[in-house]
């Protein structure tokens, strides 16, 4: 396994992909079957309570929204478990905590044998709901945009007098490792800082936050823009910060690991890869009820890659449907270009890099026959 | 085997000189009379913008299902590609979000 970072629980791969552990999905991509995703990353709500300058779900917004109703989501769920998803993270474009379906949606999935996993503010995220979720849950990320309080209100929230979102945010982490410890869980939390050049300060600030708190890693990544640059990430102010970040790395100890992800930040703004096949393996599903195969085809500007709505049919009819392959299929052809019709570095950049790799004889995706990693249905 | 591994090393079609070299209104034109042609499934389809690099962004006159719109656009781009350049690439206008809190950034979502 490669970029593997050993942790007291096993080899964590952030800075990678994890498609060696699932090769017969591989192999029956490269066979030409209709493959189900080994994972799908999703929100159950478009809402969320912060406001984050770095956030992509600002370019998402689809034609409409659909409220995901309690009966959807265990009905999604059904349907995954149904046509062999093997893992669910809840990102996406929402803050999934806020949803009335988050705590029965995690419980049946968990039953149902499916890995699940969620990115928070943990502003709503309260002890009640903790208990709920936490022994169902293969990690959590915390988003925590900046390790000093000020500085982490101004970026996600109204301004640096609100630092009661980083008390409250703080309070709900340290509740989550204590009850980790306390029930001796498998779960790996962890805290996310999303690194636009200009918030170098943050740093160290951030990686020490971690290393305090007692995550089990904090990792620092790139931040994303759309084709049209409206974010405005100047990728080329990375390369100056790589001293800062490898400082931070160096404040890992055995408890907690810093964590850069170098492949995403070196890649820049530009893929190695024209055709998109990642979202094959790695599909993505919107808060507000649409399918589509990325989040970066969430906005109504892809709206030709739009699939389908879960509230509106069922998810195994969608996936089942010509519909879903055509748009599949497109981004493979040389009708779509990435480099050039969609935004940087998307959730499947490493899948899309080994399976284009793969395809291209450059480096072949062989099978894993070690140990899994740790999260390895996530990949 | 499948086919899709071999359009990796593929490029993607670019537009021909022909088009290139007509004014954007010509361009316009000639899609949306394409779009009158089949009124019956594209009436409610207007042309909004048609570039020199094949960018042609269409305006939906009334919401669509998703079920229905990528279908409906997708059909809309091979026939574009067929009957006029095959460098054609069709988009949808641009939604900026919908979110009053995080609209306070001031983030704008560009259209180009």
């Amino acid at each position: 396994m490669t970029n593997a970072v050993e942790t007291k629980e096993g080899a964590l791969i952030l800075d990678s992909h994890k498609l060696s552990c699932h090769y017969d999905r591989v192999q029956a991509w490269e066979a030409g079957e209709r493959i189900a995703p080994v994972s799908v990353d999703m929100s159950l709500t478009r809402a969320c309570g912060a406001m984050c300058s770095f956030c992509y779900a600002m370019m998402q917004e689809s034609q409409s929204r659909s409220s995901i109703k309690v009966q959807d989501a265990l009905n999604l769920a059904d349907d995954f478990a149904e046509i062999g998803i093997r893992s669910v993270s809840l990102v996406s474009d929402g803050e999934s905590t806020l949803s009335k379906a988050y705590v029965p949606f995690i419980q049946h999935l968990s039953s149902l044998g499916i890995d699940v996993a969620n990115a928070t503010n943990a502003w709503e995220w309260e002890a009640e709901k903790v208990d709920q979720i936490l022994p169902h849950m293969t990690w959590i990320r915390f988003t925590v945009a900046a390790g000093r309080p000020e500085s982490y209100a101004k970026i996600m929230y109204k301004g640096p007098e609100h630092t009661e979102v980083f008390d409250r945010a703080i309070k709900n982490i340290k509740y989550a490792v204590d009850l980790k410890k306390k029930l001796g869980l498998k779960v790996t939390l962890g805290i996310q800082m999303v690194l636009m050049p200009e918030l170098k300060d943050e740093i160290i600030p951030f990686a020490k936050l971690g290393v305090d708190l007692g995550v089990d890693y904090a990792v620092i990544k790139h931040c994303s823009d759309d084709e049209s640059g409206s974010l405005g990430i100047d990728y080329s102010q990375y390369e100056p910060l790589y001293d800062l970040l490898t400082q931070a790395e160096a404040m890992s100890n055995d408890q907690t690991k810093v964590i850069v992800k170098w492949n995403k930040i070196k890649d820049g703004d530009k893929p190695s890869y024209k055709r998109f096949y990642g979202p094959q393996f790695l599909l993505q599903i919107s808060g507000s009820g649409l399918v589509a195969p990325s989040g970066m085809f969430f906005n109504a500007r892809y709206s030709k890659l739009h699939i389908g709505n879960f509230t509106e049919e069922r998810f195994k009819d969608i996936w089942k449907s010509e519909r879903y392959w055509r748009a599949m299929n497109y981004l493979a052809s040389p009708n779509f270009d990435a480099q050039t019709m969609m935004g940087t570095l998307p959730i499947q950049h490493y899948i899309s890099t080994a399976l284009d790799n793969h395809a291209k004889g450059i480096q072949r995706i062989n099978p894993n026959e070690g140990k899994n990693p740790l999260h390895h249905n996530f990949l | 085997m499948n086919k899709q591994l071999e359009n990796a090393v593929l490029d993607s079609p670019t537009p021909s000189k022909k088009w290139r070299e007509m004014s954007h209104d010509d361009r316009k034109t000639f899609l949306n009379d394409i779009l009158k042609q089949r009124s019956d499934f594209y009436e409610n389809f207007e042309v909004a913008h048609a570039k020199d690099d094949g960018q042609v962004i269409v305006k939906m006159m009334r919401a669509l299902n998703p079920s229905e719109r990528g279908t409906l656009l997708l059909d809309l781009e091979e026939l574009f590609k067929l009957e006029i350049d095959q460098g054609i690439n069709l988009w949808a206008e641009a939604l900026g979000d919908k979110n009053s809190l995080r609209n306070l950034r001031g983030i704008e979502v560009k259209h180009d």
